[in-house]
């Protein structure tokens, strides 16, 4: 059964308030956005901030996160090394809440993006429901991945006692920072309208 | 209640655009549209090709975001101005407050994390929630004000980048992550930020972008029309 598209009706959905208006006109006749059928470029912007976000993903894991000093000591601490000195201490769930928050769901992200981006450019006619299903789960866990370096920021601003103890903060939390950021706005820029266009465009 | 309507047949080329825009939506996941007019009071529609929800409709939507977003603001203050939590060790003790986590980054030279985390757990939501009030005055008052749709479209950008819950999380995490470390105190401030970050879920749950959108509109042209 033939699903009746907006795009087929010659309509355009203005992706700030939902309006829709003939494909025609060049902004959103209720709020004043810009309006496209589709996301302009999706596919290519996506693409590039991609790579962008996999590039700081490599600083992000190779420098320390952050830095504990104790009685003059430095201990600089990775994110892998954070999460491999608490399975030593014995805080497992909390070992585990890192390394899904900072290691699963950012490459995990990643990986599905880029997939996404490969589908939407062979527009493969099977399958678009289950990978609306994966670009939305993509889109809600984005922010969950700053955990860590929240997590940074509390300590570094709590643990300060002078010249006993105090925690500073690595460049890779900025780096991190910036890979969070990055695929959020990745994210943004898919349109996953795209993996389901090839479906309608062989049975017309 | 899940209202799943596809309107398959009787949409022609017959200049039935006008129609179709104002009893329809399309999904944003899939392009379907799909016919969201007549929703009663707590029915959501999906979309019935990709599951995607689309839009809930609710008669007291706009007092729950006011009352939410009011709490919110209030608890957020309180946040701001006590103690968050306080650090002991070797008979010293460390104070820290909820501004005081974005400032310690900024002391060590990051000013540009120190901006995206102040950004993500104070400002934004801040922002957020005073617009969010500055958009539902017109419509609870049911007096039109110019500044209406500028408002909505900033609130609708900013909702994204707001991170309260998982700022609660990062909270949780490091106070089990230095447990061992020493004895660390929750402050006001604390629980404070707890009930904000509830409060600001709810706010946000309760704000349906498609119905809000529908709301300024019918207010516009209303008054329009005199
Ligand atoms: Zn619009």
């Amino acid at each position: 059964m033939a699903r009746n598209r907006a795009i087929s009706q010659h309509l355009s959905c203005c992706h700030v308030c939902y309006k829709l208006a003939p494909v025609e006109s060049h902004h959103c006749p209720r709020c004043g956005a810009g309006l496209h059928p589709r996301k302009p470029e999706s596919t290519q912007r996506t693409l590039a901030l991609l790579i962008t976000a996999t590039l700081l993903y490599i600083p992000a894991n190779i420098f320390p996160i952050m830095i504990t000093e104790q009685f003059g000591n430095a201990l600089p601490s990775t994110i892998l090394g954070g999460v491999i000195l608490l399975i030593d201490l014995g805080s497992i769930p909390i070992a585990a809440v890192i390394f899904i928050a900072s290691v699963m769901v950012p490459v995990g992200k990643l990986i599905s993006l880029y997939y996404l981006c490969w589908c939407a450019h062979r527009q493969d006619e099977f399958g678009a429901r289950s990978r609306s299903v994966m670009y939305r789960i993509t889109e809600f866990v984005g922010k969950w991945s700053m955990v860590d370096v929240f997590v940074v920021s509390i300590l570094v601003a709590l643990v300060s006692l002078g010249g006993v103890i105090s925690i500073r903060p690595g460049i890779a939390a900025i780096a991190f920072a910036g890979v969070v950021l990055v695929t959020m706005v990745a994210a943004d820029s898919f349109d996953p309208r795209l993996l389901w266009d090839r479906e309608e465009t062989a049975e017309e | 209640m899940d209202k799943i309507e596809t309107a398959f047949a009787g949409m022609g080329d017959s200049g039935a655009h006008a129609d179709i825009a104002e009893t329809h939506i399309a999904c944003l996941s899939c392009d379907t549209l799909i016919d969201i007019s007549g929703l009663a009071h707590g029915e959501r529609a999906k979309c019935p090709v990709c599951g995607d929800l689309l839009t809930e409709y609710r008669d007291d939507g706009v007092s729950r975001v006011v009352a939410f977003s009011v709490a919110a603001v209030i608890l957020l203050a309180m946040a701001c101005a006590y103690p968050f939590l306080s650090f002991k060790s070797a008979g010293l003790e460390s104070v820290t407050t909820l501004p005081g986590t974005v400032i310690a980054l900024y002391d060590y030279g990051m000013a540009d994390l120190a901006f995206l985390v102040g950004s993500f757990i104070i400002a934004v939501p801040l922002l957020v929630l005073l617009l969010l009030l500055l958009l539902c005055t017109p419509l609870v008052t049911q007096r039109r004000a110019p500044w209406m749709i500028p408002v909505g479209r900033i609130v609708f950008a900013l909702q994204h980048w707001c991170m309260v819950d998982v700022f609660l999380i990062g909270v949780i995490v490091s106070l089990v992550k230095i447990a061992a470390m020493a004895t660390v105190v929750l402050g006001i401030s604390f629980f404070a930020y707890a009930g904000f970050a509830i409060c600001f879920t709810m706010a946000m749950a309760s704000l349906d972008r498609l119905q809000f959108w529908l709301l300024v509109e019918r207010l516009m042209r209303d008054q329009a029309r005199g």
